[in-house]
């Protein structure tokens, strides 16, 4: 059965140009970076390269990138690691961030930070009046993402952080899922913190990159021989880093590219979906959202079985987010839209990558119809 | 029976969806119907969270149940997927569950399990996914021939049989179910599950109430309860002619015929005869005052026949380890008889399943009455629990 794979938003499949180059570092002479011979000068060069194909995929200097170990790292860091530094009492989160961010909430929390948690509206926008207005004389630190990764819903990052920076506090923007599908860039965003991981736009997992602006500073989570400018110890994965070096380079030259593809996807699907079943209530569709994410529901089946259903049909997508064990939890950014409960149990997302086509788009349509149509009358 | 019995299939065309506990037994189920060349999937329900957090339910996703079923299925090459029946199980098994014991009585979650959430939600929820059958690892058996449909009988291990906790599946669920582990021994089940290399081979069996891990149900029970129970505060303990012997924790943390925990010193052993949860009442006895010979029941279910017309002397088992004993069966409307036994029993638990046998066939079930709901002709009342009857594999 041909497989069509429609889960990017959870990862992308590692890009040939960024395998090739790594293989070639991690099969070529040893070398610590951080050593002073040959071997490692050559391995300097080759990270020292790959930070600035990094940095500029979001605007900032090759100095500014702090390799980490992916998304999750990055929003610790930022959050944890910044408020640490400042010693501040109080931060403003949103309620639909990544686990990563608000599970970084909490322990701040538990510390004795207090936490602004805002909530967005029904189309999934948090409203950048309500984050400023939350922005007080001990803020810390704002953290807004920049695209929600259930719904692609794209926040009002810029409109914020001039505001809060005004104001005297720093800004972060979990920009996963963001990067490599729009222009992202740290001055025109004007945030201090910036998260991003390599392998949601087809570099390798297991390698994320916090960019800390000139200037900002935030207290390290992992300590020891000070590399990454003593932010994050520990030897750098030069293999890897050369990966999601190549594959941001990909990302950024082929930004519009790209992103055409899945725009055209998305809109070819979404057109259809409505023609064909037109029971189906689509989330955060009436805002801006990066191209190729659709969170839609299809009311009476839940999308435990739907995803099922979907993958014994050859098809590959998400229920909410991707959860460890691939049991699905009731997502908490559509319940902070009002979601109801029934449709959030039913909603699954498709997302979409720069190779999908227009006729996965239709096949995908079909099967969802082939499906639906397995239920009784009352749940069509 | 051996392994080389064959396998029940759906028929050509059909998919069947595999209740996977992680267990040998429903993993030998599954590995004898994709060797029999249905088309399966596994799916592993998740029914319980054994730890909630904030960010919703992370912490139970990783139960290794559900790693065992995973890999279970990577070895006999077929998908597996998780499906999230928790609501479900909340509201049918757990709060039923819950509402027994403040009222006194016995429950059996896994007859409840079986009759709501184990077959008939699960048949619903895989719909979507193509599959018009279940199976699960249950040794019992069912004969598709009967006259008036699918027949459940005793599984062929007598030592293993779980047919006592199926007899609350729903008629029409059973026309779309299949059991393909009824026909093997424990022995053969695990010596298939060796030359398969299925992961879970020697995995030990589980015992206990799935959600209740530690066997402490007074302490579950008292934890689900919002609001202060009378049922889990002290009362008195009297004997059968209503005299103070003493003080109990609470009803909800005792089961008829029990002997322990009771706190009294007597000259002869007192067991709990009976439970009045509307008084917080536990009334202790010797042994002797356990004995049980009439009894009503509730909730009947014929699982294998449209009913019974007219009274009956059948086998009866009053709880999972019971052997069954001879007794009349009168019916009471549909879903409602009257059980006079030929020996009275120590062991007549209300909220317990009374099965109804002919030899190895089950004809139905349900769940026995509280005290004096039905004129009992041998008035005495009779206890005894047992745990994790229902657990499939």
């Amino acid at each position: 059965m041909t497989r069509v794979y429609l889960d990017y938003n959870a990862t992308a499949p590692l890009d040939p140009g960024a395998a090739d180059a790594m293989v070639r570092v991690a099969a070529g002479a040893a070398g610590n970076p951080s050593s002073p011979h040959a071997e490692g000068r050559a391995a300097r060069r080759a990270l020292d390269e790959a930070r600035a194909r990094v940095a500029a995929l979001v605007g900032a200097r090759a100095d500014e990138v702090v390799f980490t170990g992916g998304g999750t790292e990055s929003d610790n860091l930022a959050l944890l690691g910044a408020v640490r530094y400042l010693r501040a009492s109080h931060v403003v989160i949103s309620s639909i961030e990544h686990p990563a961010v608000l599970a970084a909430a909490e322990r701040l929390e538990a510390d004795g930070v207090s936490v602004s948690r805002i909530r967005p509206d029904a189309h999934g926008v948090v409203d950048a009046g309500e984050v400023i207005d939350a922005i007080g004389p001990r803020t810390g630190l704002v953290s807004i993402m920049l695209a929600n990764n259930e719904t692609g819903v794209i926040q009002p990052v810029a409109e914020i952080a001039r505001a809060a920076r005004s104001r005297g506090a720093l800004v972060h923007t979990d920009a996963v899922q963001a990067a490599g599908k729009m222009p992202v860039d740290v001055d025109d965003l004007g945030v201090d913190l910036l998260s991003i991981t390599a392998h949601k736009f087809h570099g390798p997992g297991g390698i994320g990159a916090l960019v800390v602006r000139e200037g900002t500073w935030v207290e390290p989570l992992v300590i020891g021989g000070g590399q990454e400018r003593g932010l994050r110890s520990g030897t750098s994965p030069v293999a890897m880093a050369v990966g999601f070096g190549v594959a941001a380079e990909v990302a950024r030259e082929g930004l519009d590219a790209h992103a055409a593809a899945r725009g055209a996807f998305t809109r070819r699907f979404e057109a259809r979906l409505h023609e064909r079943l037109p029971q189906v209530v689509l989330h955060g569709a009436a805002v801006d959202r990066i191209p190729g994410t659709t969170s839609m529901a299809v009311p009476g089946v839940p999308a435990d079985a739907l995803v099922a259903a979907l993958d014994l049909d050859g098809f590959a997508v998400s229920a909410g987010a991707a959860c460890a064990t691939g049991a699905a939890s009731p997502s908490h950014v559509l319940s902070a839209m009002g979601v109801d409960e029934a449709l959030i149990r039913s909603t699954i997302r498709v997302s979409a990558g720069r190779t999908s086509t227009e006729d996965e788009a239709d096949a995908l349509v079909d099967a969802l119809v082939r499906i639906t149509a397995r239920m009784p009358e009352a749940a069509r | 029976m051996s392994a080389d019995t064959p396998v029940r299939v759906p028929p050509a065309g059909e998919r069947v969806a595999v209740a996977m506990s992680g267990g040998v037994d429903s993993a030998v189920a599954a590995s004898l119907l994709a060797r029999a060349g249905a088309d399966v999937v596994g799916v592993t329900l998740k029914l319980w969270c054994y730890g909630d957090t904030d960010l919703g339910d992370r912490a139970c996703c990783s139960l290794s149940a559900i790693d065992d079923a995973r890999r279970t299925c990577d070895v006999i090459g077929i998908p597996h997927f998780v499906l999230d029946l928790e609501s479900h199980f909340g509201e049918r098994v757990i709060d039923r569950f819950v509402d027994d014991y403040l009222a006194g009585r016995t429950p059996n979650p896994c007859v409840l399990c079986n009759q709501h959430v184990k077959f008939t939600a699960l048949l619903e929820r895989v719909r979507p996914m193509g599959a018009t059958w279940v199976a699960t690892g249950h040794h019992a058996r069912l004969d598709p021939r009967g006259a008036n449909g699918p027949e459940l009988r005793r599984g062929a291990d007598a030592g293993k049989d779980q047919s006592y906790a199926l007899w609350s599946v729903p008629r029409d669920t059973l026309r779309h179910t299949l059991l393909p582990v009824g026909e093997l021994s424990k022995d053969a089940v695990r010596a298939h599950a060796h030359e398969a290399g299925l992961p879970v081979a020697s995995k030990a069996e589980s015992q206990d109430i799935c959600f209740v891990p530690d066997g402490d149900y007074g302490r579950f029970v008292a934890g689900r309860v919002e609001v202060r129970a009378p049922a889990l505060d002290p009362g008195p303990i009297v004997d059968v002619d209503g005299r103070r012997l003493g003080t109990h924790a609470g009803v909800a943390r005792y089961t008829v015929g029990q002997r322990r925990g009771l706190g009294i010193a007597h000259e002869e052993p007192l067991y709990v005869v009976a439970i009045d949860a509307d008084t917080n009442t536990l009334v202790a006895g010797p042994r002797a005052a356990l004995a049980r010979r009439g009894f009503g029941v509730n909730e009947v279910n014929w699982v294998s026949v449209p009913g019974l017309a007219d009274e009956r002397r059948l086998g009866i088992k009053i709880r999972y380890r019971h052997p069954g004993t001879p007794g009349l069966v009168r019916p009471l409307g549909t879903d409602r008889v009257e059980v006079v036994l030929e020996n009275p029993q120590d062991a007549v638990s209300p909220g317990q399943s009374a099965v109804f046998y002919d030899g190895d066939l089950v004809l139905g079930g349900g769940v026995i009455a509280d005290r004096g709901e039905v004129a009992s002709p041998a008035g005495v009342d009779a206890g005894g629990e047992e745990r994790g009857q229902g657990a499939s594999g």
